[in-house]
This record gives C-alpha cells, structure tokens and sequence, in this order.
C-alpha cells in the first residue's frame, strides 16, 4: 500500500481486511499511539500518471510509470552502493597505511588490523553482490512490458471490433516472449545457454 | 580495450560497467539502443560490443545484424532476458559470438568476456 492509498482509507475512514498475522499485527497498531505519517517523497508527484479517459490505456500509463520510478529508485539504490563502496576503498587505503606504521608492528595489533582488513573486504563483496543483484530491475521491467504488449492487443482488437478511439502507440521496445521462468538461477541460465551454443557450433562445424 | 554496452535500461548499463571495472575493463561508452549504439560505434575506438536484444527504436538483433554487415570481426556478447533455445540460435545466426541470459553472475560475465578476447 503506497501513501496514497494510505491517504485515501484515512480520509474514507474506512479499514483495510485484514488477515492471520497482519490481523494482530494490525490490532496491536491500533492499540499504540499513532505515529506522525511519513513525509511524502518529494518527487512522487511529479511520476504520477494521468488519468486517461481509456481504461487501458490507464493501466498502460500506470505501468509505465512504474517501471520508470523503478528505474529512477534502482539508480538511486546504485548510487548509496557505489558511495559506499568508494568509502570501503578509503578504509583498505587507510588500513593498508595504517599497517606500515611503525607503532603497528607488533604482532597483536598486526592480527587484528588484519581482521579488520578481512571485514572490510567482506563488506566490499557484499557491496558487489548487492549491485548484481539489481539486474532484478530489468527483468521486471521486462516482465511489465510483455503485460503492457498484452494489454496494447487487447486495446487495440477492442477498437477494432467497435470501430472506435484511437490504436495505442507504436514506439516501444520489442518484448521477450521468453523470459526464463521466475526463479531460475544464474547458473542455471548459463548451463542452458552454453548448451545451446555448443549444439549450434557442433552442427556448424559439421 | 574499449567496450561498447548497449542497453535501454541504466541500472543494467551501470551494473555491467561495475562488473567490467572489477575485471579490469574501464573504457566503457554507452549507448541505449541499437541506433544509439550504432552511433557511438561510428566514433571509433569500440574493441567489444556487449548488447541487449529487446530496446525500443532499434533492437539488439537488427543492431548486430547491422554492425556484422559492416565489420565482421568484432567480438558481440549478447546479454538478454531472452532465453529460449530458438532465441539463441536466432541470434548466433545473425552474428553475435556468445550469449549470456539475465539474471547472471559477475563470474559468468568475465568467463563468456575473457573466452571471446582470448
């Protein structure tokens, strides 16, 4: 639920259903003084849709905005990643000095700089890691363009068979028809590329 | 070595810039289509192209197939969500030298880089 939403059902007065786990989570949040609502944004404005008049078209527009907020977060979330993997860089410079230093010679305090040295590559790792993780953004935004493509046919057989309103745009990307099934691994991907590959040189070469 | 990366979504481009930059690759231009692309690969330089396939104005299969009819040697690493057997062989058919599917892993990135510019 976004803050609009959560706008929208405090001036309605009304409750959302709630379920389980939520459900008490929910009464327990009831019962506790209600905190001050969180600011919003201050660019959520300006990436709302507009409503359009075709109700598809509507949707179109809303999942458009979705994956350019998207895009627009996911780059925000790689610009805190790289900054913190530029200060991680400053530290392993710092500590690889700091080991020099005459007063750090003795063996405790070369163990522990040591240690902190291994920390600090770790946390680079998962720096790195998180970034690749990332490539989330694209394949669902990819995954949102096949329903868009999906929702433009609908769209346009509708005003095709009323004889009515306008045919949606034509300048999108081309969409994956084929976009390995959610879940699959990295490795997974790779073995059933490479096998591909190999079986198209081995019947080139022959 | 300079690397041309063509894609339409930023965070990707960003993503494999990151990964190329711990590899040892830093010459890095961009483009965020096939035209684009196209574009940046014709001021020079460019040693590897790694593309997408699916970008609006031109996609990445008539991008490779454009850059093959004018320069057959350059080595293309093709890095899609695409994943079907059919997609792959359409696309080693029009030119492209090997074939990465999203989402993939940093390793598999240098292994498919360093087996086409070894």
């Amino acid at each position: 639920m976004d803050q609009s939403e959560i706008d929208a059902l405090l001036a309605g007065g009304g409750k959302p259903a709630k379920k389980g786990k939520a459900a008490s989570k929910a009464a327990e949040a009831d019962r506790a003084p209600a905190p001050p609502p969180p600011p919003a944004p201050p660019s959520a404005p300006s990436v709302r849709a507009e409503p359009h008049k075709d109700g598809s078209g509507h949707v179109i527009s809303e999942l458009d905005t979705v994956t350019s907020v998207t895009e627009r977060e996911s780059n925000k979330v790689m610009d805190q990643l790289d900054q913190i993997s530029r200060l991680v860089s400053r530290q392993q410079q710092l500590i690889t000095d700091m080991m020099r230093h005459e007063g750090a010679q003795s063996q405790g305090v070369q163990k522990a700089i040591h240690e902190v040295m291994t920390a600090s590559k770790e946390i680079q790792d998962k720096v790195f890691e998180a970034m690749d993780l990332m490539q989330f953004q694209d394949i669902t935004r990819q995954k949102l363009e096949r329903i868009v493509h999906h929702l433009r046919q609908i769209h346009d057989y509708i005003v095709d068979l009323l004889g009515t309103g306008l045919k949606s745009d034509s300048e999108r990307p081309s969409i994956s028809h084929t976009i390995a099934q959610t879940g699959t691994t990295p490795d997974e991907n790779k073995a059933h590329a490479d096998a591909v590959i190999e079986a198209f040189k081995t019947q080139k070469k022959g | 070595m300079k690397i041309l990366i063509v894609d339409d979504s930023s965070t990707m481009r960003r993503i494999i810039i990151n990964t190329l930059s711990r590899i040892g690759y830093t010459d890095v231009v961009e483009g965020e289509n096939g035209k684009s692309g196209l574009e940046k690969l014709g001021q020079g330089g460019v040693e590897m192209i790694i593309t997408d396939w699916n970008m609006p104005e031109m996609d990445g299969l008539e991008f490779v197939k454009t850059v093959r009819a004018q320069n057959a040697g350059i080595p293309i690493l093709m890095v899609t969500t695409n994943a079907a057997k059919e997609d792959i062989v359409e696309a080693l058919q029009a030119g492209v030298n090997n074939y990465v599917v999203k989402p993939f892993t940093p390793e598999t990135l240098k292994e498919k880089i360093e087996s086409l510019l070894g």
